[in-house]
């Protein structure tokens, strides 16, 4: 999977690139918008990590030409922490997910990862976690190779989580997705199938686990070593 | 005047006002005084004069050439009335008396030397019970040259005297209410010309290390004290440039520190290493956390903030939703427990997000594995954060804010800035942060917003600064 990375600094470029690289995808890196454009152009990337300060000029001015120009590859963006309303302008330019800096190489690979998961996107139809696989379209559940069965609310549940693994779900969006499936629904429906579900993914021996933001949500990440 | 109570400018020129208008006073009623005695004596004199003359006019020759004194029956009746009161005596060229009243003045009179033509003034104390005042002149009359001398006492002064008494002692009783009045006055009229600068003061008082841009009004003020003022000014502009230039320079050293210190965080972590890789990955975030906290305590310093309505439950989860992985990274668990209706507030959202995400980060670093961190809103404007670490000390309780500052055992990452900035965006909202104990253990750190913030930060605050990206 080959990947382009607009970043003006040559040691941070280096150093995603390696990082990259050590996660087996393909890595061109560009610093300029002009280069990037030209790239974009003439390569069919899988995606792209661009940062927004470029010394030829904003980023998010590269962005706002991509999408009319028919390149709709998953687009993630590098902003300073102290330039937070960049995340909602880039956002709306089109970026499809945006990191902090300073970052950490692995929520940077794993950021892009997801990206790539997105319908549409390079990895296809099956989302992960640990040794947790789900296939969007046979809506299929494995743990470590082995099918494990859900009901239709808690694979819901589950193929949220993991579109957004690493990162909080807020409760209320679980709801609503529930709704879309039951039209009557109680008020601890989302609790009771995240009870079931988390069972289940530890009785599975699953290396992904959910835990529970009291009062806001649920998250789902790779239990650590 | 060097009371060293007196440094009332105030009451300095009040009292110095005072005193001239006494002075003025006194020297006024003096030469009034002296005027109407003076007056009083010319009045006498003149009509002393007009008597010498009444009696020139009466001296006549009789057949023999020896003058004569006929005065008319009314004169001589008023001399007759009061011989003790009115005196007169008449002497020719040699000096020998021609007339007298009463006798006794003339037996006086006789031994004196000749009258000039100029009138020559006298006073005899011990004529009679009562002083006499008199004149002694040389006239032309019918009967040749005449020496005549008339004199009166004094008593017959004495209602100009007792007018002139009266008038002294009505001034002495009225003057202390004038100065009194005066005083008042002068107080009111020295007031009112000094409150411009006591509006001012009030002004100036204000100005503080985010308020630089502050001046003080230079219009309808005293000229005396408008270059006073304008020198202020000046050296409040100064003061800003410098502070600017500080400030400044602290957000560029730690802007430009950032991309240096990302490049080695993210060299560190694609290594693969030993367990002395680790502790430099640990010292390395350390100093991430310290540029990042440097460069948020700049832009606080440098940018006011600007507020607006904000519902601190919104605000609050999405801090807690957004540090949650961290958390349970760390192997520990955030919580949220909202009120049930929206609390809201004037605040600034990314500076309240700031400060509660430092309280939160505190809160991980401090809480042991497995414990929950618990951030809680409650209907009366207040989040708190509490966790089941060691707690603070009583004693470190107000020290703890301060920038820099370090408790006595503490050896956990960062730099000692983060409660420093929670308690300067606290101050920025015109609420505070406070720390106690946390029931059951740990500690509970509670942001309050007791009062909505004026409207004043913000006139400071439309300084912009170019963001970089």
């Amino acid at each position: 999977m080959r990947l382009l990375v607009v970043e003006d600094e040559p040691r941070i470029a280096e150093i995603i690139r390696t990082a990259l690289e050590r996660a087996e995808f393909v890595v061109d890196t560009v610093r300029l918008r002009a280069d990037a454009r030209e790239a974009l152009a003439n390569t069919p990337y899988d995606a792209a990590i661009l940062d927004l300060g470029l010394p030829d000029g904003d980023g998010l001015e590269l962005l706002k030409r991509l999408r009319p120009a028919g390149i709709r590859i998953p687009i993630l963006i590098l902003t300073a922490r102290d330039a937070v309303e960049h995340r909602v302008l880039g956002l709306d330019a089109g970026a499809d997910d945006y990191l902090v800096k300073p970052f950490a190489m692995s929520e940077l690979i794993a950021r892009t990862k997801a990206l790539l998961r997105r319908p549409g996107g390079a990895l296809g139809a099956t989302l992960g976690a640990g040794n947790v696989v789900f296939d969007t379209i046979g809506r299929d559940v494995s743990v470590a190779g082995v099918p494990l069965q859900l009901p239709r609310r808690e694979s819901a549940i589950l193929e949220h989580l993991l579109r957004r693994q690493g990162r909080v779900v807020p409760k209320s969006v679980l709801e609503e997705k529930l709704y879309g499936i039951d039209e009557e629904l109680e008020s601890n429906a989302v609790p009771v199938h995240v009870h079931h579900l988390r069972r289940k993914l530890q009785d599975a021996r699953a290396s992904a686990e959910i835990h529970t933001v009291r009062g806001v949500g649920y998250l789902l990440a790779e239990t650590k070593g | 005047m060097s009371f060293a109570g007196l440094r009332s400018l105030q009451l300095r020129l009040a009292l110095r006002l005072a005193i001239l208008y006494i002075a003025a006073t006194a020297i006024a009623v003096g030469a009034f005084v002296y005027q109407a005695y003076d007056t009083a004596g010319s009045l006498n004199d003149r009509e002393l004069g007009l008597r010498a003359e009444d009696l020139a006019r009466a001296i006549v020759s009789d057949s023999s050439g020896k003058p004569r004194l006929d005065l008319p029956s009314k004169l001589a009746a008023a001399y007759a009335a009061a011989p003790e009161d009115d005196m007169f005596a008449i002497r020719d060229a040699s000096g020998r008396l021609v007339a007298a009243s009463p006798p006794e003045f003339g037996e006086r009179v006789a031994n004196w030397p000749a009258a000039k033509a100029e009138p020559s003034y006298f006073r005899l104390t011990d004529l009679s019970s009562e002083d006499v005042q008199g004149l002694s002149i040389a006239l032309r009359t019918a009967a040749g040259p005449m020496w005549i001398s008339v004199a009166r006492t004094d008593g017959s002064n004495a209602l100009i005297h007792s007018l002139l008494r009266e008038f002294v002692s009505d001034v002495l009783w009225v003057s202390p209410l004038f100065m009194l009045a005066t005083l008042a006055i002068g107080i009111f009229v020295i007031r009112n010309g000094l409150k411009p600068v006591r509006e001012i003061s009030r002004m100036a008082a204000s100005i503080g290390p985010n308020t630089t841009s502050v001046r003080l009004p230079e219009r309808n003020l005293p000229s005396e004290i408008r270059p006073l003022v304008g020198s202020v000014n000046r050296a409040l502009g100064r003061l800003e440039q410098g502070f600017a230039v500080q400030r400044e320079f602290t957000a560029n050293a730690a802007h430009e520190l950032r991309t240096p210190l990302a490049i080695i965080t993210s060299a560190l972590e694609t290594m693969r290493g030993n367990g002395e890789l680790d502790k430099l990955r640990a010292d390395v975030a350390r100093m991430n956390r310290l540029v990042d906290q440097l460069l948020r305590v700049a832009r606080l310093d440098a940018v006011g903030l600007e507020f607006d309505t904000v519902d601190l439950n919104t605000i609050a989860a999405s801090v807690v939703a957004a540090m949650a992985p961290l958390a349970i990274g760390q192997r520990r668990t955030l919580a949220f427990v909202g009120a049930d209706q929206p609390v809201e507030v004037k605040a600034n959202a990314h500076a309240l997000e700031d400060a509660l995400r430092n309280l939160i980060e505190n809160a991980i670093a401090h809480a042991p594995a497995g414990t929950e961190v618990t951030v809680t809103v409650d209907d009366a404007g207040r989040i708190e954060v509490a966790d089941r670490g060691g707690g603070v000390l009583p004693q470190d309780r107000a020290n703890i804010f301060k920038r820099f500052w370090r408790g006595a055992g503490e050896k956990k990452e960062g730099a000692g800035l983060g409660l420093a900035i929670v308690a300067e965006i606290m101050r920025a909202h015109g609420g505070s942060v406070a720390v106690t104990d946390n029931p059951g253990g740990g500690a509970r750190f509670i942001l309050s917003f007791s009062a909505l913030p004026t409207a004043e930060p913000k006139s400071a605050a439309r300084c912009t600064r170019g963001d970089p990206v």
